[in-house]
């Protein structure tokens, strides 16, 4: 065991909404090749069949609006476009058609295309060239929202592919409930109840224990009660404070404001980060649930399937056993105890890569607090743990960066 | 003794904030207020807002109404 999973005593995982991986930081390949993001010769097809090329003009807000479609059907176009469809190699290239399919505006689809350039996201970008980015870290599901942050919760979906309600089936329980009756503490921090959790039914109705809000998780950083796994949601939606203030959307779900998010992810950062015994004992995975239909160039690949089927009427009629992964998304492992600017390799490096997702956080709690556990999914048995990433070595305060707002 | 690098973070516009961003905007949102109309079908009558759910066709009004039922939800039994 290294020094540095040693000194683990918390890990935090806010996960964001809607981004892809090249959306956010495929910008990070001009500076630093080992990250498998944009040559900026990336294209797809348009309605007019003319080549769309990827453009790093991508804006905060008001740009994806409308919502690109990203239920399971959708998907399925944007990953396989051209071909037979699964269980084929996906093409990638069908992100511009199936954006144009909502409002038949061809040159409004372009925009499917957009990244971010270097300098527009200080704060994700910052943490991406100080700790470790993942390069191969993908949806469970190509499919939307609930269905796919079931995954981070439980290790499966239950066999849902939509944003539908499910409910949990036997002899399963969420990573929260395995960690309280294994003596450990867990938490979920929603923003506020005005943004709520997208849980709802399971979370929400039948566990309110596990709740705290966000402004608890930066008293309990500041206090040093964190519990030993938390889970964080960003804020849902534009609405009033208790104080009459403004609180925007943090979850950077198009169309919502992109910067907000970065304010909020800094905000989760400098909580941890200004408590030097909450620092050296933290592991904070920032991720997001699914790629919200903006274009990604990696393919995604096979998985362990969970023995699920999802239903026919989810996916468009296409057959779905929960066997291959969903769009990659940005994720990044930031603890001191992690060298700077690791690149975790993906599926472009066919020795050592390993292609993690949503299944890899309960995988990982569970592996690392409570050891032995055998009442999950085979998905999340095979899923890949991260915190072998952690090392020996702890870098000085003067090498991690810490985030001032403006 | 060195400090560690300090990073700039941008606040976002004013304009930003969208509370009357229609709820069809956003599936995302609308399926949470789905989801706990749901769940308040499922609450004894003392429990349920009452609200005519016709009535949220915007971002602040499902706000509103999941605040509702989130306060609603970790009350105690017996407190509605």
């Amino acid at each position: 065991m290294s020094a540095g999973l040693d000194a683990l005593k918390h890990v935090v995982v806010l996960m964001m909404e809607n981004r892809s991986f090249d959306h956010m930081l495929g910008v990070l390949h001009a500076e630093d090749p080992r990250i498998n993001g944009l040559t900026g010769n990336e294209s797809n097809p348009d309605t007019t069949n003319e080549p769309v090329q990827v453009q790093p003009t991508a804006a905060f807000q008001g740009e994806l609006d409308p919502d690109p479609d990203h239920h399971f059907p959708a998907v399925n176009k944007q990953l396989f476009f051209g071909t037979p469809g699964p269980p084929g190699v996906p093409s990638m290239q069908g992100f511009v058609q199936s954006y144009a399919d909502q409002e038949h505006n061809v040159a409004h689809s372009h925009k499917i295309m957009y990244y971010f350039a270097a300098g527009k996201l200080p704060v994700l970008h910052a943490l991406a060239r100080n700790y470790a980015v993942f390069n191969g870290w993908f949806a469970s599901i190509p499919g939307p929202t609930v269905c796919n942050r079931a995954f981070a919760h439980y290790g499966t979906s239950f066999g849902q592919a939509s944003l539908n309600i499910f409910y949990v089936l036997e002899p399963y329980k969420s990573i929260y409930e395995r960690m309280l009756a294994a003596g450990h503490t867990a938490k979920l921090y929603y923003f506020d109840p005005a943004s709520s959790t997208q849980e709802v039914v399971n979370l929400l109705k039948n566990q309110p224990q596990i709740f705290a809000t966000y402004p608890q998780f930066l008293e309990d950083c500041k206090s040093g009660n964190l519990p030993d796994y938390s889970f964080v949601e960003p804020n849902y939606s534009d609405h009033p404070g208790d104080d009459g203030g403004e609180l925007l959307a943090s979850d950077q779900h198009p169309d919502h404001d992109v910067q907000a998010g970065e304010v909020f992810i800094a905000s989760i950062y400098n909580a941890i980060r200004q408590n030097p015994d909450l620092w050296k004992s933290t592991a904070l995975l920032v991720t997001y649930d699914e790629h919200g239909g903006i274009y990604d160039h990696v393919p995604p690949p096979a998985c362990t399937p969970d023995g699920f089927h999802a239903p026919l009427t989810d996916t468009g009629g296409i057959p779905f056993a929960f066997d291959r992964l969903g769009v990659r998304v940005p994720s990044i492992l930031i603890s001191p105890w992690i060298a700077k600017a690791t690149v975790v390799p993906g599926p472009e490096d066919p020795v050592n890569g390993r292609a993690f997702e949503h299944a890899s956080i309960p995988a990982t709690i569970t592996q690392h607090f409570i050891g032995a556990y055998d009442q999950r999914t085979v998905r999340e048995k095979a899923a890949p743990t991260f915190l072998d990433l952690l090392t020996d070595t702890m870098r000085p305060e003067e090498d991690c960066p810490s985030f001032d707002f403006d | 003794m060195a400090q560690p690098p300090v990073i700039r973070v941008p606040r976002p516009a004013r304009s930003s904030y969208q509370p009357h961003r229609p709820l069809s905007k956003n599936t995302l949102l609308q399926n949470q207020v789905k989801h706990f109309r749901e769940l308040e079908r499922r609450l004894p009558p003392g429990h349920q807002t009452g609200l005519d759910f016709d009535s949220i066709t915007t971002e602040g009004q499902a706000a509103e109404y999941i605040r509702r039922m989130t306060t609603r939800l970790h009350q105690p039994p017996g407190k509605a």
